[in-house]
């Protein structure tokens, strides 16, 4: 039903809408989500991109050079690696394992950080300041030190180096939410809610967290291009994912072997991790300046 | 004065007293006697030690060393070996010799391995793969000094592969010596980890997974020309070791990948020598373990694996399709046995008579190192996964770190493994005895654990005989008793590489055994 | 002051000591026989030890209370154990190695601090112009590169195609310099060999590659800290008052600007220590630099779990006195602040 509208006065967006706005106005940053986007289509869609099975192995096709090179064909758009395997379908297969578990990781590490971050936020006393202590040992500790306890423990592998990243991701999202929760409490509209008889849950849940979306899409997005650069670290490093494994890291690493005769092998991994990242960022940048323009007007 | 120190910084100069080898590992110790693997051999046999006899390093023949002469009886069981003298041992902050070598030092290092009773026979374990494997402990019936420079050895029976055996670079000379001292100081276990020898270099620093430091010994009775430096950079990434060699960080590398030697050849300050292999790289099947032990089965998976593309992707056409276990430059060789062709089809049929269902699993391990024979055990693991998959069988790649991969190896632990071996002497004898004889499996060389009471008589027997016409009869019927059973499957021989700077002279590819630094200089 | 530094010491006391507890959790937590792990020698050599009754430290029949008072006694008396792979004392490994990662750590620092802190700056000063989005666009370059990548690519153009520089190691293994101190270049002028300015410009060359590599993510780091702090320090009211003064840009810049603006980088900095060291161990092993990084790398690949766990101790030691130290030396110079802020890149 179209909405008979009374006032001449222009519209006024909402929050949302507002810094929505203002990022479309940053074309640096509208290419980054351009980007974003496309990797997000890889990852939901890789089989259907990708050209070959990514372990499948061509003996008769080793080293095939990108297409653009003089020796290269165009069946293997970025050539092949030492085994005979289709690089292109490799690193569209390496995104989506790269891309897709940072995306869990940081999903994961967000429900877990939001909830402490509001416990914390929330109470006071000793409860809170063991946590802060506790995180912050943890926030010191460098991820890859982390890292090499679990795997010791449990392991090389994927997963296991998956629980050390997240246990690296999540003191921020606890600072973050609690930070936000403290500054909160103080505001009008919480008390608000509060005089109304709002217990400590429904405080957070009905006044707070609507508030915090963007600062948390914010925080994801920085926490997404860590995870990223620490999840192919680790591959890279052979402690996360193992060598058939097209993980973007441990692509880069099967590619050392032939770095030297087949530069293409650590070229294009390395490039995709890149651009990966640099998207990542340039969004989260532009949200970033785009809440901060909004808060100013 | 800025641009000067820049220039300074890019260009690289390089010591002229010192030669820097990258080699692909550490050694187990540094005794030849205890291991028969190459990286142990490279460590230590040449530079620091010498032997009776040596093998000429462009010919091959049999030449003095230690020995200057020697005589072999009309019966073929004794040999005389008349010894050099005034050959110095290495003086070593911890030992200073006091005589030079004499028959002591010959008698000490061979009942050493030979006698079981012996005070250091069990020093470092009181396992000697090579000679053990050989038999040859059991061969000699006695080492005998007739004086101080004459040594008389005396056979159970005639072996016509003895005297290639004592040039091998496990029958090296220790100091009888130091041994006493050692005794002495109730430190005997530093015999194999701080050396003595009369080679011509003395070890100074050794770091496990880092670097084998050598000095020159002033004394060396070679007038063989010696750096002052020698350095082993262990580099177990072969990609790094050229990448080291281009920059020149290296002088000399150890086994250049396959893939990787066109680049050695396009670069203008890097020498890439070549000669044919005398070695194997096989995949070998543990017949302890069923179903292993049935030739049917082994045959139908040698059939579904297709070894010309493996050829092709992990040796990179540097190498020949093998036939036998022995290289075509073998007088041994056989080129008419029954061969084995790549079928999946047929290979598929033939397990599921054997009783071989879809879905079933087995082991191949993959030595976590390159080696000649094999360059790439772990691709080529992967290559033999895609194929077995074809006939339904999964495959679980197993690979431990090296020291632990060859103990849980000769434990037996395996269903087949990726592997092969290199020959020490120009013998035929030292493929098929070491390789596949019953005593094999007790000293750990015999990977398939195959005692096959009819391929022992005929290998022994062809030892009888001195005339290698007489003899190769024998090892015909040994290749078509292997090509019929398959204990293992000869995969290639490849090529032997090495590869270093211009700087370099002298450097040769020694045929059988350990690289050899005496004599190299850079200038 | 004195309260500061009371409450800081307990603070420094207390985390070790819970350090320690994890440390020796540890032993139980690796697959093996604990007293393995904290001796790293095999049980039957224990054993034979205790035959010739020597003492190995500690009762294989004792309980866990006791078991951790031996721990603590070793780990005091610097009897590490050794090394399941090597057979090396560990304390003497770990101290070999870890100044290696210091000094590597400390150049690449302070390469980014010259570089990152003035280009902060001018970004800032220049806020919303053609520099701002220059180093602002190189430095979300900068960040976004990862690590592994960048020293990959240094080593193939600068090593492998112009052949300039070494690609590994910190000296050529021609040279021996002494290790006294652990640091190689001061190790270098303190020892008295022969050709010492050989050697020195051969620990130069080999220095650059991997300094540049961490360097060049730090100093992009520091660039967009620094360029925010100035940023909002410029856009607060006491700028503003200054200018209402009359003072000149730069009088404001001099007399208010800089020292506000740096106040809040430093602990913001401090938070950055741990990406440094993590980059710093990832360079180590592609530049098979003999730092700790590497070393606990390898440790895990051959599965040596008495290295391991001294090794983590060692390190996470020196991450704890040194964040700590910092964060106390904030407060000192700062004692307005309550607590570490927190804040993002």
């Amino acid at each position: 039903m179209a909405r008979f509208n009374l006032y001449q006065e222009e519209q006024h967006p909402s929050p949302l809408q507002y810094t929505w706005l203002e990022f479309q106005k940053n074309h640096i940053a509208m290419g980054g989500l351009v980007c974003l986007v496309l990797f997000i289509l890889i990852t939901v869609f890789c089989p259907l991109l990708a050209p070959f099975d990514p372990n499948l192995q061509k003996t008769g096709n080793i080293l095939v050079p990108p297409s653009w090179d003089a020796n290269g064909g165009i069946t293997h758009i970025f050539g092949t690696d030492g085994l005979g395997r289709d690089i292109l379908s490799r690193v569209l297969y390496g995104c989506r394992m790269t891309f897709g578990i940072s995306i869990l990781l940081v999903v994961f590490a967000l429900l877990v950080g939001v909830g402490l971050g509001a416990i914390a936020g929330m109470s006071k006393g000793f409860r809170s300041s063991f946590l802060n202590h506790t995180l912050d040992s943890i926030q010191a500790i460098p991820t890859i030190l982390i890292a090499i306890i679990i795997i010791a423990i449990l392991g090389t592998g994927l997963v296991n180096s998956m629980w050390a990243i997240v246990l690296a991701l999540i003191p921020q999202f606890v600072h973050q939410t609690r930070d936000f929760v403290r500054s909160e409490l103080s505001k009008e509209y919480v008390m608000a809610a509060r005089l109304d008889g709002a217990s400590k849950i429904q405080l957070f849940a009905r006044s707070i967290l609507p508030n915090m979306g963007e600062t948390l899409v914010m925080q994801a997005t920085l926490a997404l291009s860590i995870s990223i650069l620490d999840i192919s670290a680790l591959g890279f490093l052979n402690l996360g994912a193992q060598a058939p494994s097209s993980e973007l890291g441990a692509l880069l690493s099967q590619g050392i072997e032939v770095a030297y005769i087949a530069p293409w092998n650590i070229a294009l991994p390395g490039g995709a991790l890149f651009l990966m990242v640099v998207s990542v960022n340039i969004v989260g940048d532009g949200l970033r300046s785009a809440l901060k323009n909004r808060l100013l007007h | 004065m800025t641009l000067h120190a820049c220039d300074a910084l890019i260009t690289s100069k390089t010591d002229p007293n010192g030669i820097v080898y990258c080699s692909e590992g550490s050694p187990s110790s540094f005794n030849p006697q205890l291991d028969t693997f190459g990286t142990t051999v490279d460590a230590s046999s040449h530079q620091l030690y010498d032997r009776l006899l040596d093998f000429d390093q462009t010919s091959g023949e049999i030449v003095p060393a230690l020995a200057t002469s020697w005589i072999i009886s009309p019966d073929g069981k004794t040999y005389t070996f008349q010894l050099r003298k005034k050959v110095a041992f290495h003086n070593i902050s911890t030992f200073t010799p006091s005589r030079y070598f004499n028959a002591d030092d010959v008698l000490f290092s061979f009942n050493r391995w030979r006698l079981s009773t012996h005070p250091y026979h069990q020093v470092s374990g009181g396992r000697y793969p090579y000679t053990d494997s050989l038999n040859l402990n059991k061969l000699i019936k006695s080492v005998k000094r007739l004086n101080g420079y004459r040594v008389e050895i005396t056979l159970q029976k005639r072996e016509s592969s003895f005297l290639a055996n004592l040039a091998t670079d496990f029958a090296i000379i220790l100091s009888a010596e130091y041994a006493k001292t050692l005794t002495a100081r109730n430190q005997k276990q530093l015999i194999d980890s701080v050396p003595v020898g009369t080679g011509p270099y003395k070890l100074s620093d050794f770091r496990q997974d880092q670097y084998i430091k050598y000095s020159k010994h002033p004394e060396y009775w070679r007038s063989d020309k010696l750096t002052d430096k020698l350095i082993f950079d262990i580099t177990p990434s072969s990609s790094l070791r050229l990448a080291k060699l281009i920059t020149g960080e290296c002088d000399a590398i150890a086994l250049p990948a396959h893939s990787e030697l066109e680049v050695v050849r396009q670069q203008d300050n890097l020498v890439l020598d070549e000669e044919p292999g005398q070695n194997v790289g096989f995949w070998a099947f543990n017949t302890s373990r069923p179903p292993f032990d049935n030739p049917a089965i082994r045959r139908a998976l040698s059939m579904a694996v297709d070894r010309n593309a493996l050829l092709e992707a992990i040796y990179f056409d540097s190498a020949i399709a093998a036939q036998n276990i022995v290289p075509p430059t073998s007088w041994a060789f056989q080129p008419d046995v029954k061969k084995v062709n790549f079928n999946p089809t047929a290979a598929k049929k033939m397990l599921r008579e054997n009783g071989i269902e879809d879905g079933f699993s087995m082991t191949v391990w993959a030595m976590p190192v390159k080696r000649s024979y094999n360059p790439n055990a772990m691709k080529m693991a992967e290559l033999i996964k895609g194929y077995l998959q074809d006939v339904g069988i999964q495959v679980n790649i197993i690979s431990y770190k090296w020291s632990i991969f060859r103990e849980k190896l000769s434990l037996g632990l395996h269903d087949s493994v990726l592997i092969g071996w290199s020959a020490d002497n120009g013998d035929p004898d030292n493929f098929y005895r070491p390789l596949l004889s019953c005593a094999a499996i007790e000293s750990g060389t015999n990977r398939a654990m195959w005692c096959f009471e009819k391929y022992d008589q005929i290998i022994n027997e062809a030892l009888d005989y001195s005339d290698t016409q007489e003899r190769a009869y024998f090892y015909g019927q040994a290749n078509e008793l292997l090509a019929e059973q398959l204990p293992l499957l000869p995969i290639a021989h490849a090529s032997k590489y090495q590869a270093h700077r211009k700087e370099l002279n002298g450097l040769l590819i020694n045929p059988y055994g350990g690289i050899r630094f005496g004599g190299v200089t850079k200038h | 002051m004195l309260n500061i530094l009371l409450r800081y010491t307990n603070l420094i006391i207390i985390t070790l000591f819970i350090l320690s507890l994890l440390s020796f959790a540890l032993a139980y937590l690796f697959p093996g026989d604990p007293i393995e792990i904290m001796t790293g020698l095999k049980l039957e050599e224990l054993q034979k030890l205790q035959n010739q009754s020597v003492n190995i430290g500690y009762d294989p029949e004792g309980g866990v209370l006791s078991q951790y008072g031996h721990y603590m006694s070793e780990l005091f008396s610097g009897n590490w154990g050794v090394s399941f792979n090597s057979g090396q004392p560990l304390y003497e490994e770990i101290m070999q190695s870890l100044p290696a990662s210091i000094e590597l750590s400390a150049y690449a620092l302070t390469i980014s601090l010259i570089l990152g802190l003035p280009l902060g700056f001018i970004a800032a000063l220049r806020h919303h112009k053609l520099p701002d989005y220059t180093l602002l666009s190189f430095s979300v370059v900068g960040y976004s590169i990862p690590v592994f990548w960048l020293a990959l690519i240094l080593i193939l153009v600068f090593s492998l195609h112009f052949g300039w520089l070494p690609l590994s190691g910190r000296l050529s293994l021609i040279f021996d310099v002494p290790n006294k101190t652990g640091f190689i270049l001061i190790d270098i002028l303190m020892s008295d060999i022969d050709n010492k300015h050989a050697v020195l410009l051969d620990a130069l060359r080999h220095l650059i590659l991997p300094t540049l590599s961490i360097a060049i993510v730090t100093t992009t780091l520091i660039l967009r800290i620094t360029r925010r702090s100035v940023i909002e320090t410029l856009n607060s009211e006491f700028i503003q008052a200054a200018y209402a003064r009359g003072l000149t840009t730069r009088q404001v810049l001099v007399r208010h600007g800089i020292r506000n603006a740096l106040i809040p980088i430093l602990p913001l900095l401090a938070m950055q220590f741990p990406t440094l060291l993590t980059n710093a161990m990832i360079v180590e092993t592609i530049f098979s630099w003999p730092g700790i990084g590497s070393w606990l790398i390898q440790a895990i690949y051959q599965q040596d779990y008495s290295a391991i766990q001294a090794g983590m101790l060692a390190v996470s030691v020196f991450v704890v006195l040194f964040t700590m130290s910092i964060d106390m030396l904030l407060r000192l110079t700062d004692p307005k602040r309550k607590k570490v802020e927190r804040g993002t890149i």
